[in-house]
């Protein structure tokens, strides 16, 4: 009788800015093509739901070794993975993912970020993350640290008006992503500066 | 964002991701009500409207709520569609995560059980209970909106 083929190893998440992607290692056979299935188990299917578990129909009998699984990780509670392969109508054994995953764990990247000085107004654009991420701006004239300033934005739009900055002036501004869903921050983006239109003199 | 909102439930205040749940009912809500063929009943609302409980019974109300969705709707609602049950999983994962939050308030007792809200969710146990579980499960989830309008 033909063996099974083995179950796939080295199962693992890449979650990076609440995308969430399951990789395996591939199965391999000379001469064939091996096909692999995913299915996910939440909290509530393990606690409530007789541990069942639902299959990921994006990814059921494909040839790749990753699966978009962001869609189906849709709260904040402790989810079970695993992955079969098939060649032809024989089936592998479940690889299952070691331990949980939990989005909570997803690492945060600071947002990219770009400062305009349009005239006399200090201007940043941030990168769309997607609908979970807001950003907090901090800014400042330079050397006037102490009176850093903050502007929280909860829906990116096209470009945020910081401030109107004195003429000549250089401001600096930084800016950091927050997850409400998951209540955690990315680290602070490099600071930025800009420099106001119009000279410093017209203050003296 | 992905809509994370603060809800006052009484003295309790929990963060929620209502939009991502509404994204996922919305998803499936069509299909789900279609599955239901009992047209003249309602499991939250009859035969008062969840609107009309106190607010000092809100916490109380929704706490006994959530519980309900989770022990006794969610995993009677499976369903033939892998996508309508992925959905269902999300929904049932997220109510999961907000019970367990609002269930440490309920624990701190700040979540006062007064009469009303007794009787109200004794009430919607009995609308449950007149229907067999299945047909029931469907109900309530096709009227997960009913009680997402009334949360927020």
């Amino acid at each position: 009788e033909e063996a099974l083929p083995p179950a796939p190893q080295n199962i693992s998440i890449l979650s990076t800015n609440m995308k969430h992607i399951l990789t395996w290692s591939p199965v391999i056979i000379q001469g064939e093509t091996v096909r692999y299935s995913v299915e996910f188990q939440g909290e509530y299917e393990r606690v409530y739901a007789n541990e069942s578990w639902i299959p990921i129909s994006e990814c059921s009998l494909i040839t790749a070794t990753l699966c978009n699984i962001t869609e189906d990780i849709s709260a904040t509670v402790a989810y079970n993975l695993r992955v079969r392969a098939d060649l032809g109508a024989r089936r592998s054994e479940w690889g299952t993912l070691k331990g949980f995953f939990n989005r909570n764990t997803t690492s945060l990247t600071p947002p990219v970020m770009k400062v305009i000085a349009d005239g006399y107004h200090l201007l940043v654009e941030l990168e769309d993350m997607g609908p979970a991420f807001q950003f907090r701006v901090l800014y400042w004239k330079k050397g006037q640290e102490r009176r850093m300033q903050q502007k929280v934005v909860k829906e990116v739009s096209s470009v945020v008006h910081l401030d109107t900055m004195e003429a000549g002036a250089e401001y600096c501004v930084k800016a950091q992503s927050y997850v409400e869903a998951i209540n955690r921050s990315s680290s602070f983006s490099q600071t930025q500066c800009v420099r106001a239109q119009g000279d410093t003199s017209m203050w003296l | 964002t992905a809509g994370n909102k603060i809800l006052h439930f009484g003295a309790c205040r929990v963060s929620m991701s209502m939009a991502e749940i509404r994204a996922g009912f919305t998803a499936i809500k069509a299909n789900i009500q279609a599955r239901d063929s009992i047209r003249t009943l309602s499991i939250l609302s009859y035969p008062h409207s969840l609107h009309k409980v106190n607010s000092s019974d809100r916490c109380c109300i929704t706490h006994h709520l959530f519980n309900f969705y989770v022990d006794k709707v969610f995993k009677h609602c499976r369903t033939e569609d892998s996508y309508v049950n992925r959905k269902i999983s999300s929904i049932a994962n997220s109510f999961l995560s907000m019970k367990r939050k609002l269930g440490q308030c309920h624990e701190q007792n700040q979540c006062v059980c007064g009469q009303e809200s007794t009787e109200k969710f004794k009430q919607i146990l009995a609308n449950y209970e007149e229907l067999n579980v299945t047909s029931a499960a469907m109900k309530s989830l096709g009227e997960l909106d009913i009680l997402l309008d009334w949360m927020e």
